[in-house]
């Protein structure tokens, strides 16, 4: 089920701490404002398919963009059709996952959970 | 599917050869005698159109990339001339093909089973979102001429004026053959040399013409068919498919524990750590006027230990020798096991083969 904000569908939505742990690693690219990020499907890991994550300003025609808590999280058309309804998260401590995806989509997940099928 | 012919299926038939059916192509089967065929691979040259093997073009920047995500061995780095073998899995780490990944500089060759490319094809599509990747099934038109024997690197070197010395499997040279551009593959048999002559359908006939007036015997696929067993090389569909992992089937060799996730890694680094493979493949050597077809069951002390995948006869050898998956507990050299009836006889197993060595792990 596609998740919603104020009305709009989002192909991804991003928690507040995801959106905060993002613009870190912006800033440490040299990147202030204007946080662009990509959540793309790449072929590979162990269940099939893995989630690639990456601060860019380059807009594709066939994204799906939708901004949450001032970044703009860009979606390709392909690897949007994956991850319709996915949340990420950030978990932090001494045994966080770092960006975790909770995908709607995934039958199966590889154990480092990075990696799904569907 | 209508049976496809090789480019030198005229001058193979002017030769008197039969043929037969196999993967959709019409093959020789046997040229003149299988005996002398099989002397000239084990202890010479011989020349097999192996035509009818897949074969797929990768083009595209991101080719090397996608293949080493998606499979065992690692692919990323292979320069121009250089390739590996590495294995598709399934999510569960069952085998989907063993594939040569060939790097010939203007584009990457899968050289694949026999009849395979549709179903490698597929997989690569399926996982293929972003990437800049086109696969094209190319067997039909090209041809692929294997010189195979103790004898063929230096006879191919003689021919081709090309070095071929310590070339490792799926590494690969371009050169010249009666005057037409080849590519010569490595592409061992087991421990028996091989090497796949690449070349256009126009320029095969030349080019086989040239090999075989230097003596290189032409072979068919029966003799082919017993080299293979004899020399322990696993089989797309008797040996190697989705009933069966690459630890089971002794393909150690052709899988990278150390570089990263790919499909079915999860599955094959548990089987390895926690040595949880249940079967291996082995070669045995059946009883005197043995009789089994593949599927037989193999008993010891009158329970299933084990089943046949292959077997054959070679010129010449008294009793067959085959090939068989045996639980972990029974793979063993040197252990004797009975043929379930209606089969007949026992075979002793000789040993456990690993197409590419034994690996690093």
């Amino acid at each position: 089920m596609a998740i919603t904000m104020d009305g709009v569908e989002l192909g991804v939505s991003i928690s507040e701490k995801a959106a905060e742990k993002i613009r870190y690693f912006a800033a440490k690219d040299g990147i202030g404002e204007n946080v662009g990020l990509r959540v793309a499907v790449k072929g590979g890991g162990c269940s099939g398919l893995t989630y690639d994550l990456k601060i860019t300003d380059e807009v594709l025609e066939t994204d799906k963009i939708v901004e949450q808590y001032g970044i703009k999280v860009m979606v390709d058309k392909k690897s949007y059709i994956y991850l319709v309804g996915t949340e990420l998260e950030f978990s932090d401590g001494l045994n966080g996952k770092g960006f975790v995806f909770t995908n709607p989509n995934a039958k199966k997940t590889c154990g480092c959970g990075t990696s799904f099928g569907v | 599917m209508s049976t496809q012919r090789s480019a030198l299926y005229d001058a193979e038939a002017a030769t008197g050869a039969t043929f037969r059916s196999t993967h959709g192509w019409e093959a020789p089967a046997v040229y003149s005698d299988i005996a002398a065929e099989y002397a000239a691979i084990t202890t010479a040259a011989a020349i097999h159109d192996a035509s009818y093997v897949g074969r797929l073009k990768a083009a595209g920047e991101d080719a090397l990339d996608l293949l080493n995500r998606l499979s065992t061995n690692q692919v990323i780095d292979l320069e121009p001339g250089q390739g590996a073998p590495t294995i598709l899995t399934t999510d569960r780490g069952r085998i989907l093909d063993l594939i040569g990944v060939v790097n010939r500089g203007e584009d990457v060759l899968l050289i694949t089973s026999p009849g395979a490319q549709e179903q490698v094809i597929e997989f690569l599509d399926k996982y293929t979102i972003m990437e800049d990747l086109e696969v094209e099934d190319v067997t039909p038109a090209s041809a692929m001429l294997s010189v195979i024997g103790p004898g063929s690197g230096a006879a191919l070197q003689e021919t081709a004026g090309v070095s071929l010395e310590g070339l490792s499997p799926y590494h690969n040279v371009a050169a010249s053959i009666a005057g037409e551009e080849v590519r010569i593959v490595c592409r061992p048999m087991g421990e028996l040399a091989s090497f796949d002559v690449l070349v256009s359908t126009e320029a095969a006939p030349a080019v086989w013409e040239s090999l075989v007036s230097r003596g290189i015997i032409p072979a068919g696929c029966d003799a082919m068919e017993a080299t293979r067993v004899r020399y322990a090389v696993p089989a797309h569909g008797s040996e190697m498919g989705e009933p069966y992992n690459p630890l089971e089937a002794g393909l150690i060799g052709s899988i990278d524990f150390a570089k990263g996730c790919y499909i079915g890694q999860e599955v094959i680094a548990r089987l390895d750590t926690y040595q949880r493979v249940q079967k291996y493949l082995v070669r045995l050597n059946f009883s005197l006027g043995a009789r089994a077809e593949p599927g037989a069951t193999l008993l010891r002390d009158g329970k299933p230990a084990g089943t046949v995948t292959s077997i054959t006869h070679l010129p010449g050898a008294e009793g067959p020798i085959g090939m068989a998956y045996v639980r972990k507990t029974s793979a063993d050299p040197g252990v004797t096991l009975e043929l379930e009836s209606p089969a007949q006889g026992s075979a002793e197993i000789l040993d456990l083969p690993q197409l590419f060595g034994p690996g690093e792990g």
